[in-house]
């Protein structure tokens, strides 16, 4: 499936940028191949931010201000796509949960089971929080107690990000005959990582409010 | 966003608010979250032998309508059979609750702490009533 480019003709696999003439082509685009990247999981950060930067200046609209009004247009709105794109691959978590969404799979079909242990760990700590908010500023045990929690769940956190970057390696390097054991690992990876994010946002909250610092 | 009224009335004066023991043989427990916003909901139903839901109690740590929702289902099922409270459908929360499209989930998460809650209790009635037999978790051979 290529593509011709409306300014000079030139035929070419879709992109953002006509890779002959340089003008921005009229194109819908995966936010992979916004950004010129291979569809892998495995990002190189560094790299990533160059690209979005390079990408980000060569199709900025105030260079086609003066352009016909399609060419005009396609550069803002595959500038739009570019930063949409960038925001979307940049973090790991949203880039597997567009990942899900590319594979038409859904992270809350058949998943509303939440971890036996987790749910464990999430209503013992919301306990604490309930009993931190009464207790006020008084209560300076129980405020390290939660602190010393916080700590725990930020390492809890770590080691889920790191089973997703394992995920996404596993990915890369499938033939596709393990898909559907990778779609259920990386579903349940990112609904554990969901309910730790809430956890851990109602701790720093309780702990920065002003009624228990 | 803005709440609707009757959200804002079950987020500041949550009905049932609270927990059963889950020990008692009497209470269904289920646990049910939403992972596209990390929601954590525990809905408890107190069942008699009739399978008549005699009262509930629900700890929700999420949004308003997470909240909201699982409040007013608290409300909902008390008097209910379980078969008549296994068909409640989550429209009927986001229609008194006035929820808006982005937050039907929090409605369906309600509907699955019900059946999750029912089912509980199920295995665990069933559980005793065969304590005389086998004892499930040896006959089922989880492979362990």
């Amino acid at each position: 499936m290529t593509l011709q480019c409306p300014s000079c003709g030139r035929e070419q696999e879709p992109q953002l940028i006509c890779q002959q003439c340089g003008m921005p082509l009229p194109v819908e685009l995966d936010c992979f191949a916004a950004l010129g990247l291979p569809r892998k999981l495995t990002i190189d950060l560094p790299a990533l931010e160059e690209r979005y930067h390079d990408l980000g200046k060569r199709i900025h609209p105030d260079r086609f201000a003066s352009s016909p009004p399609r060419v005009r247009s396609a550069s803002l709105s595959g500038a739009a796509l570019l930063t949409r794109s960038y925001r979307t691959l940049r973090d790991p978590v949203s880039r597997g949960l567009y990942w899900l969404e590319l594979n038409g799979e859904k992270l809350a079909e058949n998943n509303k089971q939440v971890p036996a242990e987790l749910a464990e760990t999430v209503f013992e700590v919301q306990e604490q929080l309930a009993e931190l908010r009464e207790a006020g500023a008084g209560d300076g045990a129980l405020r390290r107690e939660v602190e010393k929690r916080r700590v725990e769940l930020g390492l809890a956190m770590d080691e889920l990000r790191e089973g997703l970057a394992r995920n996404f390696i596993r990915w890369d390097r499938s033939d596709g005959s393990d898909r559907a054991e990778l779609v259920a690992e990386l579903k349940s990876i990112l609904s554990k990582i969901a309910y730790m994010r809430t956890l851990i946002r109602d701790v720093d909250r309780e702990l920065d409010s002003p009624r228990t610092a | 966003m803005a709440y609707s009224d009757k959200v804002l009335d079950h987020y500041n004066n949550p009905r049932n608010v609270g927990s059963f023991s889950k020990e008692d043989p009497d209470v269904g427990t289920g646990v049910v979250g939403a992972p596209e916003c990390g929601d954590v909901m525990k809905l408890q139903l107190k069942i008699n032998d009739n399978g008549v839901i005699q009262d509930a109690r629900f700890k929700t740590f999420g949004c308003g309508s997470a909240i909201a929702s699982s409040s007013y289902v608290t409300e909902l099922v008390k008097g209910k059979h379980i078969d008549e409270a296994m068909a409640i459908k989550n429209t009927v929360i986001v229609k008194e609750l006035n929820l808006p499209p982005v937050k039907i989930h929090c409605s369906v998460l309600a509907e699955d702490a019900i059946k999750a809650a029912i089912a509980d209790w199920k295995t665990r009635k069933g559980a005793t009533a065969d304590d005389t037999k086998i004892e499930p978790s040896k006959a089922a051979g989880s492979g362990e």
